[in-house]
């Protein structure tokens, strides 16, 4: 055997090392996130049980601008009351009645 | 490609590993910050998400001077009596403090147990089922009894405040912390109590839409039915949280870009300046018959193994921290709120693709400035190099 080929297959060995290990750690952690993302849509369908009989279902995330739990429901204009890249947590959908039955005088500008 | 240039490049990758060890552990921290966002703030999405579709179709909410407030109970049968909704609930929750804690906990009032599969019987008045961060704290098991004091505005500010017993039903598990770690689960009675919130009123109405997609047409038959109300729709709340997090992860995601050019341009003057020893390797190897491209070839892969590596060894740490460790270097940035703070127990819920792209996204780009210097090199005449 020249001493080209032993170099040639020495390294090359060790590169098939690193593949194996690489490989091999790779599986257990893709085995493990397997595990983990089943466990996972079980534990969120328990969970969801307890958002389904309290009607509340947001995260406990918050920054500490607020100590507010479930701000959507909580306070109107709730994102603008967090940080600037805080978390924007009030529903856009959110319909608010008008003050008063009578024709809208919102916006209303007298002329000078 | 052959062996030989294989071998080549592991050699040429060894004879320079510290270079290569240094560049690789900086991908290695980058991927690490990137991969975090992602974990964590899918995970957390998918979440949300899940949870958001538990909410009631409709939560109409009493605003005065702007501010939430209690809603009158007389308004049940004004929304009930709108076309499209299936029932209404009065629902009484808040937040109350506890001065041992120095924290908010969430008192939240609950006629229907059975979800909840802690038996069939309801809760009895001052029965309580604790969020896990709450009993944790406090130092309570199922079947304890506690002392809280009760606000009530009937009697004066300077009475000495009326201890109510709460007899711990169960505690809520470990898993459902990031959701219901600081909930008080009573009775209506109880929360009425807790909370002093009379008879007459209720924090907000539970409002059931049959079929949902009349939502929209149903709250807008709220606002005109009650006088200043705020109707929270469940599928604008869904909408609103998954952009959220699609601002925030987006926003962190930014922050850490200059990170990953400041690598990119650290590798990009280390790779440039081409030693004299690399310069005459290179210059060997042209002597030899080794074509330019195969000079390159032999560049890429030491780069791609260098940077493949680091990437690989940053997901998993990424993997370790956010699944495994519960994220202790995000979570202080997400739970602000109170000292009764959750763990953060997340399952995995990325989508493989973005985990490709993101390695595409660092790896390429470094291979990329890697062998534009060898290239230059390359091109060389080989007597030029070997001077």
């Amino acid at each position: 055997m020249s001493a080209s080929a032993s170099f040639v297959r020495r390294r090359l060995r060790a590169l098939a090392v690193g593949v194996v290990v690489v490989s091999v750690v790779g599986l257990v952690a893709v085995i493990d996130a397997r595990a983990r993302t089943d466990a996972g849509t079980l534990v969120r369908a328990r969970n969801a049980a307890i958002a389904r009989a309290t009607g509340l279902s947001e995260l406990a995330l918050s920054t500490s601008s607020t100590w507010l739990r479930h701000p959507a429901l909580a306070a109107p204009s709730s994102g603008a009351a967090d940080a600037t890249a805080g978390l924007d947590v009030d529903p856009a959908g959110a319909a608010i009645a008008r003050q008063g039955r009578g024709p809208t005088i919102d916006m209303h500008r007298e002329a000078p | 490609m052959s062996r030989a240039l294989l071998a080549y490049a592991l050699g040429a990758m060894r004879r320079r590993a510290g270079r290569n060890l240094a560049i690789g552990m900086g991908l290695a921290v980058v991927v690490l910050a990137f991969a975090t966002v992602l974990f964590a703030s899918e995970a957390l999405r998918t979440a949300s998400q899940r949870y958001a579709r538990e909410a009631p179709s409709l939560t109409v909410e009493r605003l005065v001077a702007g501010r939430a407030s209690l809603i009158d109970v007389a308004d049940v049968s004004r929304v009930a009596a709108i076309a499209g909704v299936r029932s209404v609930e009065p629902r009484v929750w808040g937040y109350l403090y506890l001065a041992a804690l120095e924290a908010n906990v969430t008192v939240v009032s609950t006629r229907d147990v059975g979800p909840l599969d802690l038996g069939a019987s309801a809760l009895e008045d001052g029965e309580a089922v604790l969020g896990v961060d709450v009993a944790h704290a406090i130092g309570l098991r199922a079947g304890d009894r506690v002392a809280v004091s009760v606000a009530d505005s009937e009697t004066d500010a300077d009475a000495v405040p009326v201890p109510r017993f709460l007899r711990i039903r169960a505690v809520l598990d470990r898993e459902s912390a990031l959701l219901a770690g600081d909930l008080v689960i009573v009775n209506e009675a109880t929360a009425r109590e807790l909370l002093d919130v009379p008879p007459d009123r209720a924090t907000d109405l539970a409002v059931d839409v049959f079929p949902p997609e009349e939502s929209a047409v149903v709250a807008a038959a709220i606002v005109s039915a009650v006088r200043g109300a705020r109707v929270v729709d469940r599928e604008s709340l869904g909408r609103s949280f998954e952009l959220t997090f699609d601002a925030r992860a987006g926003l962190l995601s930014a922050t850490l870009v200059p990170a990953l050019l400041a690598l990119l341009l650290l590798a990009w003057e280390r790779l440039t300046g081409l030693s004299d020893e690399e310069r005459r390797e290179i210059g060997v190897l042209k002597a030899i018959g080794w074509s330019t491209s195969d000079v390159l070839a032999a560049r890429l892969t030491e780069a791609a193994i260098v940077a493949l590596g680091g990437s690989l060894l940053g997901l998993l740490l990424a993997y370790e921290h956010v699944f495994v460790l519960g994220a202790p270097l995000l979570a202080p940035a997400l739970f602000g709120w109170s000292n009764v703070r959750p763990a953060l127990v997340l399952a995995p819920s990325s989508d493989p693709l973005e985990l490709v792209m993101l390695l595409a996204a660092i790896v390429v780009p470094f291979a990329g400035i890697s062998i534009v210097p060898a290239w230059r090199a390359a091109t060389v005449d080989p007597d030029r190099l070997l001077r």
